[in-house]
């Protein structure tokens, strides 16, 4: 059987045989005889209903529960026209732009994404994608490396431990060290903040953080972060920065995030690193940047630039090892913003104000929960103190909602415009389970 | 028609404005916050375009027509293996089913299924003992190996402070071990244009972590003595790395696990046809033998009595992305292999430097070193290797790569992938050859933008829309 | 053929000197070599370098190059209005396109003769 997607006639492989003065295929392979494999793996060969139909089967088997799950990926509505433009070949097949006259389409279209960044952010230059808000905050931190001088990252006690993890295989090679600061009632405690900034290249902190609470000491934090000659860098996303003041007021340096929250299922975590940075550091910058020029003719056009930044140039002096990044989800959700459009981003991003207010309101009128956990504003999901919260979250899966437990007596749950309508059933499956 | 008959004319808006009612049409929304936000926590205006659903479809339908990618035509861009995407994986990817919230484990079993089922393939298919699908992309799975290779080196007590890489080697080499605090050691090519023993021997020692090797090599070449590299390089206590971008050449035919290696990448959006994107996403699975399994990064999948879990590795490196990588990508690369099957991999991989060799004969500009597999590198000789690109986008092909690797002069470095026809190899090698007598500067004329500004863009950065003069 | 004027002095990295005023830039063979010049990161006034060190980088569209102290000394001007206007290193090497100033003792240098060998 020869593969589907490789369309040689007989005919012509032999034609091209005879042409290079090859009997065989196997003979045009310079490979020692002793290193040879006979390609046996075990796999059939299937046709495409038969891989359709196995695959959904394996798919099959995930559970239909309805999620009210977040930290660090959220689910929104993809409208319909998202997939019917990106899915276009062009976009989709396309490589990286080196050749900037004949990728137009999709440079611009990062270009346009890089625009509604720099716009939510406040912050000069945005590129076009790292991998996820992790990563981002990797080299949001060896960015600051390079341009400060100490020897530790400060973060809050309420980072995911996934993101802590990434950070410090980040910075372990640039000498860094992550230490964390604690929050109290869900916001950054600044005086301790303040005493350790001292030795710090970056202070980092999130708004919304991984408990839903906005963060309302950035001007704070960002005041210490200068005084103490560290950059700051801020966590958001964009939905959530279409209502929030632009970091770059309170004095942020960089933004990163997760752009996935636009244009991309929920898919495993498959996310978009948000990296937006002060133009004082665009020579810093990792990663693609698309840039507007002119042609030959005088008409605008777009192209790849400052690649002197990057690895294909600059080899180990590189601002960061990134080649491959998430562009195509960028440019959806750069669609998806424009589908939306400011005002639709607006009423997007006050939905995740409303939805779990209302919601905290009703599970918080039951008798034997507490929510929300800390008396401020909220976005997409807030923390809950239940008895014995592992019991709770495991008796609300048995009920076909999932929602996450934090530790022994905090449940966290999340809520958007995609699982709204089914507040009503989660709250009287939390009546029966904490009865 | 005749092969010189044919023009290309991409799409191309004629009036003086690029069409861009994203720009044109921007305004200013301002912010109603009678939500429960406080004031200060708030912005008072969002300047984002606001543009409705048919004008949002037309403008971006426009962009795709401004855009090349391998449906449109031949890609042979070197190193980046552009074949062709099937179509039915996107349709799998958009499932429902396919899209889970990354905390969910005990009720997510067809995900962990088909992570199961994937790391398995492609364990067997690159010799490895076990593999992580975390990394998300090629580089990543670099950092992610060095950083696999450091924890074992530590857990022996030892530090060392080198990684060799070839000249040859991609600049994701050189920058992936610097990140990880490594200094990096170039390693000068033979006149072969293979890794020169003698200097490699030369080059190891007790500082040594890791030697990193493409193979076959990036001017397509099959580094013939690896076996002899992986002694030299284990004698001094080293780790062998495979990097995987050219892995499209053996696949089904030989394995990175059977010539030495301890660590590899695979390249999922190469090797295994998911779509490049446009840059991304791709996916950077790592693969090591047994003894490196325990320092791999966490969770891993692995299958029980009743199903799937995740685990920790006993001492994993962590880390090397917020969740479990690219999993879409993962998926479209799970259903490829399964399309395709062991047959269909090793025709892959035969067809691929069939045409690799073919279109090298057709081509009438000095291929320097040999013989190629899935990739050969000619020099464009007297001509400058970018003037050559830009006139082949006039005939409808993407060029190859130009001017890497440098140890060809003027290099093009070209990958036609097994997806292209003997007639389409013809067309491409048409191409090539019309440009050889050619001193045209001035291409191309029949793309969407003529040859576009690099120098006023890098020395004048604009970089969004707030930078442009009538935006 | 590229300009290498009698009076300067210069070094086989392509930099040169001027051993009266102190002036440093690259070479008219340098800058052809190194195509459009997009960007140039020089040191502060006050920073001290010893010959040889790197004191700055040049950077056109697709390379990098290091800059070499020709000789060892103080930065004592730094030609500012180049970060807006690199293409002035293109468009006058010896001139408008000098990068730094430097007060130093003594130097060991080749003439434009010499030099004119190592352009090759």
């Amino acid at each position: 059987m020869t593969s589907p997607y490789a369309p040689h006639t007989d005919d012509e492989v032999r034609d091209m045989l005879d042409a290079v003065g090859a009997d065989t295929v196997n003979e045009l392979f310079d490979v020692p005889d002793e290193l040879l494999h006979d390609g046996e793996f075990g796999v059939e060969p299937k046709d495409e209903r038969e891989v359709v139909r196995h695959v959904d089967e394996l798919l099959s088997r995930n559970d239909d529960v309805v999620e009210f799950l977040g930290r660090g990926s959220y689910d929104h509505y993809v409208p319909s026209a998202v997939d019917h433009l990106t899915l276009r070949s062009e976009f989709l097949t396309s490589y990286t732009q080196y050749q900037p006259e004949v990728a137009q389409g999709s440079l611009q279209a990062l270009f346009e994404y890089q625009s509604m960044l720099v716009e939510l952010t406040g912050l000069g230059v945005a590129n076009a994608s790292v991998y996820d808000a992790a990563t981002a905050l990797g080299e949001a931190a060896l960015l600051a490396a390079r341009v400060e001088d100490g020897d530790t990252v400060l973060v809050p006690e309420t980072l995911l431990d996934e993101r802590a993890s990434v950070l410090r295989n980040y910075v372990e090679g640039a000498g860094l060290s992550v230490v964390e600061y604690p929050t109290e009632e869900g916001n950054a405690d600044v005086d301790t903040v303040a005493e350790r900034a001292e030795e710090a290249v970056m202070v980092y902190a999130e708004t919304p953080n991984l408990r839903g609470v906005l963060e309302e000491n950035l001007d704070a934090l960002g005041d210490v972060a200068e005084d103490a000659d560290a950059l700051f860098c801020v966590g958001s996303d964009p939905v959530a920065l279409s209502v929030l003041r632009p970091p770059a007021d309170a004095g942020a340096d960089i933004v990163i995030g997760d752009a996935s929250v636009l244009g991309a299922p929920t898919a495993y975590g498959t996310g978009v690193g948000l990296f937006a940075v002060d133009e004082a550091h665009i020579r810093q910058v990792p990663g693609h940047l698309v840039g507007a020029s002119t042609d030959e003719s005088g008409r605008r056009a777009y192209t790849l630039t400052l690649q002197t930044r990057e690895q294909h140039i600059r080899k180990e002096r590189a601002t960061s090892n990134i080649c491959t990044n998430q562009a195509w989800l960028a440019i959806r959700a750069a669609v998806h913003a424009a589908l939306l459009g400011a005002s639709g981003l607006v009423e997007l991003a006050e939905r995740c104000v409303e939805e779990p207010r209302a919601l905290a309101e009703r599970l918080d009128g039951i008798d034997g929960v507490e929510a929300p956990v800390h008396d401020r504003p909220c976005f997409r999901e807030f923390a809950a103190r239940v008895d014995d919260a592992p019991r709770v979250r495991d008796e609300l899966l048995e009920r076909g909602f999932a929602v996450h437990a934090l530790n022994d007596d905090e449940i966290q749950v999340c809520v958007t415009e995609t699982n709204a309508d089914a507040t009503d059933d989660l709250v009287a499956a939390f009546e029966e389970v904490v009865a | 028609m005749t092969d010189d008959a044919r023009v290309y004319e991409q799409a191309r808006w004629s009036d003086d404005n690029r069409y861009e009612p994203l720009l044109n049409e921007k305004d200013e929304t301002t912010v109603d916050t009678d939500t429960s936000l406080p004031d200060d926590l708030t912005r008072d205006t969002l300047t984002l375009p606001d543009a409705d659903e048919p004008v949002v479809a037309r403008h971006y339908t426009r962009l795709s027509q401004e855009n090349y990618g391998v449906d449109s035509g031949p890609y042979p861009l070197g190193s980046c293996t552009m074949k062709y995407n099937p179509k039915f994986t996107e349709d799998l990817a958009a499932r429902d089913d396919a899209s889970v919230h990354p905390s969910r484990e005990e009720t997510a079993q067809g995900t962990l299924a088909v992570m199961d089922r994937l790391q398995k393939h492609l364990a067997r298919i690159g010799g490895m003992d076990a593999v992580t699908l975390q990394p998300p992309a090629g580089a990543a799975g670099e950092f992610t190996g060095i950083l696999v290779a450091r924890a074992y080196h530590r857990s022996n007590g030892d530090e060392r402070s080198e990684v060799i890489v070839p000249d040859t080697a991609h600049g994701t080499n050189f920058a992936s071990a610097a990140m990880a605090g490594y200094d990096v050691v170039e390693l000068p090519s033979g006149d072969d244009g293979r890794v020169d023993v003698d200097a490699l021997r030369a080059a190891v020692s007790d500082e040594t972590a890791l030697f990193m090797m493409t193979n076959p090599n990036t001017l397509g070449l099959f580094e013939r003595d690896v076996r002899e590299v992986a002694d030299i390089v284990h004698d001094a206590g080293g780790l062998l790395y495979y990097d995987g971008a050219n892995l499209n050449a053996l696949l089904g035919r030989a394995r990175p696990g059977d010539m030495g290696f301890d660590i590899m990448h695979y390249n999922l959006h190469k090797t295994f046809a998911a779509p490049h994107g446009g840059g991304g996403p791709g996916a950077g699975p790592v693969g090591v033998t047994d003894e490196l399994a325990p320092f791999l990064p966490s969770p891993r999948v692995r299958e029980t009595d009743e199903g799937y879990e995740f685990y920790e590795p006993a001492e994993t490196v962590g880390k090397v992305h917020g969740f479990h990588g690219n999993w879409l990508v993962l998926l479209k690369a799970y259903a490829y292999i399964e399309r395709l099957g062991d047959a269909g991999m090793r025709d892959t991989s035969g067809k691929a430097v069939l045409n690799a060799n073919y279109l090298a004969e057709q081509v009438d500009y000095d291929v320097p070193y040999g013989p190629p597999h899935h990739e050969f590198v000619a020099s464009a000789g007297e001509r400058d290797a970018l003037e050559v690109a830009k006139e082949m986008l006039d005939h409808g092909v993407h060029p190859p790569t130009t001017k890497w690797p440098e140890i060809v002069d003027e290099a093009l470095m070209t990958e036609p992938t097994e997806a292209e026809t003997k007639e389409a190899l013809d067309r491409v090698a048409a191409a090539f050859n019309g440009t050889r007598d050619s001193n045209a500067d001035d291409a191309p004329q029949n793309t969407t933008a003529r040859r576009v500004d690099q120098t006023e863009a890098a020395r004048n950065p604009r970089l969004s829309w707030h930078a442009l003069d009538d935006g | 053929m590229f300009e290498v004027p009698d009076s300067l002095r210069y070094t086989e990295t392509h930099e040169w000197i001027d051993p009266e005023t102190g002036r440093v830039g690259i070479t008219d063979f340098a800058q052809d070599e190194l195509g459009d010049i997009v960007f140039v990161d020089l040191p502060d006034e006050g920073d001290e370098f010893e010959a040889g060190d790197e004191f700055g980088i040049v950077e056109s569209i697709k390379a990098v190059s290091d800059l070499y102290a020709p000789v060892s000394g103080e930065v004592v001007e730094v030609n500012d209005p180049l970060e807006d206007a690199p293409e002035m290193v293109n468009d006058d090497p010896y001139g408008e396109g000098w990068m730094v100033r430097f007060e130093f003792e003594d130097a060991d240098l080749h003439s434009a003769d010499e030099y004119e060998e190592v352009q090759g």
